[in-house]
């Protein structure tokens, strides 16, 4: 029970519409990629959705030619560094949200203000400084490039400092009187509390780096190397794209993250269900 | 206190290491070494050619590296809208590519920091001899800066006429053989472009349109150039975009549009489609845009050169050039030039995805006369203007391409336009 | 900035005997790379933007701030900052608007519940590249699927002989008033499902007891949404509006990938983070690009600093106002 006392059933008509709208552009890429390129073309001036014909020749075009286009390379380069983002951000972030929320040590506010600043900079000016750097660590054209500089962004640790700071500190005292230390009630206390907040980050940042486009584009060379978004582009001409093959690649670029989604929101739907956690 | 001045100290240090890391980054890279992969010579090759145009390079590729089994190229497609910033990083700071392409209009800045490797003494010992009789001049020329030859032209890229052949029967502007009359000048174009615009379903605003801008830089540049005009003076100093033939041009432009209503407001690129979809009889493009006209079945178009719009001819064009970088060893710059030869002897494959290519010998050949728009946006070749050949080219871009786009949507006179881009590109040009 | 202003929450527990030592170890593998990859880039751009730097050049003359003064008299420069912040204004409010809309329809139903959820963040997951073709073609005057619609609605409304002047077309994103707008559409459509999720975790973490207490005191729907949700949520609004406002001063794929060198007509679609990109990386004057990116992080900072005070500020109004109502 929230806002309303009983289900409102009239809320699936707003809701259905706002849905139909969302889905409408993506409707026409799915329906794009099963068309002819003669068709596509035809079709956009004709409003017509149903591809005539149907055909498959944009997915079989794009997953046949695996050596000009390693497409499940691709796929699998951008599931693993996306996995590997994620797992070292919830890490290093929990951690470093639990400094910053829940000890008590000196220069905490100072450094916690230099990482909020930090986030104020355009991402565009970090380009050329990392490239010299991730050049001079040895780090170019390698994984490390894509997942170390994702997890040192200071959003996660701010979104997870504002989760931590809302649980009530009677837990933590109590963990304490049972002869808990830091790490103890991070682990026993804070973590398990946290998951909506975990899962939550865990979702951006998936996503974040699943879209990253500049960094692997810039940071690696070879096409072993490069991740679906970039692979993507292959599509796209200066002044003439390639439609069919390129929303075909998109679509099924978009299949894992759907299902990594769904996994993670109802891990999310879930987990917030724990009451008390809102009691600020 | 003090307990807070040595933390602080400690995490200026710590944060120290970082900028020492970047700092540290020398000029240039690594030495220049010969990569090799077993016993082969291993040459990146770099290029921008996404779509139907690498496939074509891929199978060349393939085939040079059946014939020459002592070098490996890797080939890697970046695309044009970030392949210039990669190339850049990879010239300044190391991990360039030995072969690698660019227009000939970024030649001359790339050129200017001397970033490319001289092939004058590869050209002169070449074996055949390749010299500058066996190329289209506007090329060749263009691969100089300051004397020196830093480039082999692989092919040209003219604008041209496509025409839907089909709209012009219907409107009855057709030759004694009944076959579709593409214009020649301005005059033919303007009354078959009036024919060609109608409104079929009465509702007061034309559904098929007789012309459309559809990329308003090489649309401009070609129809400025037949009136002396450009962007730069010929020595490439001095800024001349507010003159008389760019006023006359850019006129000419937009009576198109609001005085003689035979093309619609532009909407960049994407007014191509509509082209595309018969909606429209002509277009100004590049020879490019074939393959995409080609997958459109039941369009039945053809290609012609540009009409002749002022007193003389002239078509913009861009061409791909092949470099290597100023640091390459000597085994691998031999084998990058046995590559790019290659290349330039087999470009007729490669004229066949919509190039002409540079060679002169190949462009006679039967094989390539019989590529029927190619040979059409062929005949142009000696009037080929590229956008400019000064270091600054494409500093300029972003101040050109904004007048003409505010002239052709009507939010500014051409007067004022022109005067506006002037003062700024030489503002541009002034810094040191 | 004083962040710890951020949250009056901050807990008064007793420290640990070795909180100082803890509090660092904690802090460190994300300090590490914070260090490396974000602090050690951003304070070398600073270097940069005092230099004339080209990159293909081998010499750097320091010129002090003289790049900064220059981006300062430079006109477009101000255009792009104006643009920013037009598109500030506009994407801001609706797109916050739609994601808290959409998270409390979802959070008032119980079927379809995923269903829904995967419809609204779908757009979310595609890439920049991806979108802008397909935006390109909703928008198109003449052939685009957006006019299409709108242009049969009109004319079938007509039909059933409503006065209704004919449809005229809108020029989406040739006509430099509606670019920014059009821009902004794309813009929720694309990323409304990321503060979505965020407000629906504020929702759910709002516990059922305060809507109870509500209900007793015989409130209607809009009470409580006025009286429990919405004071309980600002903690949630505030946070998704500060990350709004950050990242919309930002854009830059966008109109990066709609536009090109220009950046739209009359230069409506130039934002200053595409004008920075474009004097760093097209023309490769890095330094002027850097102190650009300089001085829109001083207008975001100075932004941010007063949002940090307005939600530590409401945070402390919405405990007052919730422990009220309990």
């Amino acid at each position: 029970m929230k806002i309303f006392r009983r289900t409102q059933w009239w809320l699936h008509l707003p809701m259905i519409v706002m849905a139909l709208l969302f889905l409408a552009p993506l409707g026409w890429m799915l329906s794009t990629a099963f068309k002819s390129p003669d068709d596509i073309i035809k079709g956009l001036g004709a409003l017509r959705w149903w591809p005539n014909p149907v055909t498959t020749e944009n997915f079989t075009g794009v997953l046949s030619k695996i050596e000009e286009f390693p497409v499940w390379q691709w796929t699998g380069n951008s599931v693993f560094i996306s996995l590997a983002a994620t797992a070292l951000v919830l890490t290093v972030d929990s951690l470093a949200a639990f400094a910053y929320s829940r000890l008590q040590w000196r220069a905490r506010d100072r450094v916690f203000s230099i990482l909020v600043a930090t986030m104020l900079v355009p991402g565009q000016v970090l380009l050329i400084p990392s490239y010299l750097l991730i050049r001079n660590l040895g780090l170019f054209d390698t994984y490390g490039a894509l997942i170390f500089p994702a997890g040192a962004g200071a959003f996660g640790v701010f979104l997870l400092r504002q989760f931590f700071m809302t649980i009530p500190v009677e837990l933590e005292e109590a963990a304490r009187l049972d002869g808990c230390g830091p790490m103890g009630v991070f682990r026993n206390v804070i973590l398990p509390l946290s998951k909506p907040a975990l899962a939550t980050l865990g979702i951006f940042t998936f996503m974040g780096t699943w879209n990253a486009f500049e960094g692997p584009l810039i940071f690696t060379d070879s096409l072993s190397m490069r991740t679906l978004p970039i692979g993507i582009t292959i599509f796209q001409g200066r002044y003439n794209t390639e439609y069919g093959p390129m929303l075909a690649a998109a679509t099924l670029a978009a299949i894992p993250v759907v299902i990594a989604f769904i996994l993670f929101q109802k891990q999310i739907i879930k987990g917030i269900s724990l009451t008390g956690l809102a009691g600020r | 206190m003090i307990t807070f001045r040595r933390v602080t100290l400690a995490f200026c240090i710590f944060c120290l290491f970082p900028l020492a890391l970047i700092g540290c980054a020398r000029r240039g890279g690594n030495a220049p070494g010969v990569e090799k992969s077993g016993q082969k010579i291993v040459l990146d090759f770099w290029n921008g050619f996404t779509g139907p145009d690498g496939k074509t390079m891929e199978k060349i590729v393939k085939r040079f590296q059946k014939q020459n089994p002592d070098v490996a190229v890797r080939m890697q497609i970046i695309p044009w809208g970030t392949y210039y910033d990669k190339l850049t990083l990879s010239l300044a700071y190391g991990g360039a590519p030995e072969v690698f392409i660019m227009h000939a209009a970024r030649l001359p800045e790339f050129a200017s920091f001397k970033t490319l490797q001289a092939l004058d003494e590869l050209f002169a010992s070449a074996k055949p001899p390749l010299r500058a009789e066996k190329f289209a001049p506007v090329p060749w020329k263009a691969t100089f800066y300051q004397s020196q030859q830093l480039a082999m032209p692989l092919d040209v890229h003219p604008i041209g006429l496509y025409y839907n052949a089909k709209l012009f029967k219907e409107a009855g502007i057709v030759d004694a053989k009944g076959n579709a009359q593409p214009p020649r000048d301005l005059k033919e174009f303007l009354s078959s472009a009036r024919k060609l615009t109608k409104d079929t379903n009465r509702d007061g605003r034309p559904d098929q349109w007789g012309f459309v801008f559809t990329n308003q830089r090489s649309n401009w540049l070609t129809i400025t150039g037949q009136f002396g005009g450009g962007i730069l003076s010929p020595d490439v100093k001095t800024c001349v975009m507010d003159s008389p033939a760019n006023r006359q041009s850019l006129n000419l432009m937009h009576d198109f549009i609001y005085k003689h209503k035979i093309a619609p407001r532009p909407e960049g690129v994407d007014s191509w489609l509509a082209f595309r979809q018969g909606k429209v009889a002509m277009v100004m493009e590049g020879i490019y845009m074939l393959a995409s006209l080609e997958e459109q079945k039941g369009l039945d178009f053809a290609g012609a050169p540009v009409p002749q719009f002022g007193p003389k001819g002239a078509a913009w064009g861009g061409s791909h050039l092949l470099c290597q970088p100023a640091r390459i060893a000597p085994e691998a710059s031999q084998a990058a030039w046995r590559f790019m030869r290659f290349l330039s002897d087999n470009s007729y494959e490669w004229a066949t995805g919509g190039q002409v290519p540079a060679r002169l010998d190949v462009q006679r050949s039967a094989e390539f006369a019989a590529l029927k728009v190619q040979a059409q946006f062929a005949k142009q070749l000696p009037s080929v203007q590229y956008e400019t050949l000064s270091p600054r080219a494409n500093a300029l871009f972003p101040f050109v391409d904004p007048a003409i786009e505010s002239v052709l949507l009507d939010l500014q006179t051409p007067e004022n336009a022109l005067r506006d881009s002037q003062r700024r590109i030489e503002q541009v040009l002034k810094r040191p | 900035m004083n962040t710890s202003t951020v949250s009056q929450a901050k807990p008064k527990a007793a420290r640990w005997r070795g909180d100082e030592a803890s509090g660092w170890l904690f802090a460190l593998p994300h300090l590490i790379l914070f260090a490396t990859f974000v602090l050690g880039p951003v304070v070398y751009g600073f270097y940069i933007s005092l230099h004339r730097w080209h990159v293909l050049s081998n010499s750097h003359p320091l010129v002090g701030f003289s790049n900064y003064s220059a981006a300062l008299s430079d006109d477009i420069f101000w255009i792009a900052l104006r643009n920013t912040i037009y598109f500030v204004l506009l994407v801001v409010p609706l797109g916050n608007l739609v994601s808290l809309s959409l998270a409390l329809g979802l959070s008032s139903i119980k079927r379809f519940k995923t269903f829904y959820t995967v419809a609204f963040y779908l757009p979310v997951v595609i890439s920049i590249a991806v979108v802008a073709v397909l935006w390109r073609w909703l928008y198109n005057t003449e052939i685009g699927l957006l006019n299409m619609y709108l242009s049969a609605t009109v004319n079938g409304l007509r039909g059933l002989g409503l006065p209704l002047a004919a449809y005229q077309p809108i020029p989406w994103l040739s006509n430099p008033s509606w670019v920014m707008p059009s821009i902004a559409l794309m813009s929720v459509w694309w990323g409304a499902g990321g503060n979505m999720v965020l407000y629906l975790a504020g929702l759910n973490n709002i516990p059922d007891d305060y809507y109870e207490a509500a209900l007793i005191d015989g409130a209607n729907p809009w009470q409580r949404f006025r009286n429990v949700t919405w004071p309980l949520l600002k903690p949630t609004t505030l946070f998704c509006l500060v990350f709004s406002v950050l990242g919309a001063f930002q854009i830059f794929g966008q109109t990066y990938v709609l536009f090109a060198p220009g950046s739209g007509p009359a230069r409506s679609g130039l934002t200053l983070a595409l004008y920075m990109y474009q004097q760093g990386f097209s023309q490769y004057e890095i330094g002027y690009g850097a102190a650009i990116a300089y001085l829109l992080f001083a207008i975001v900072l100075i932004l941010t600093v007063i949002q940090f005070q307005l939600l530590a500020g409401s945070e402390r109004a919405a405990r007052r106002t919730a422990k009220a109502k309990a």
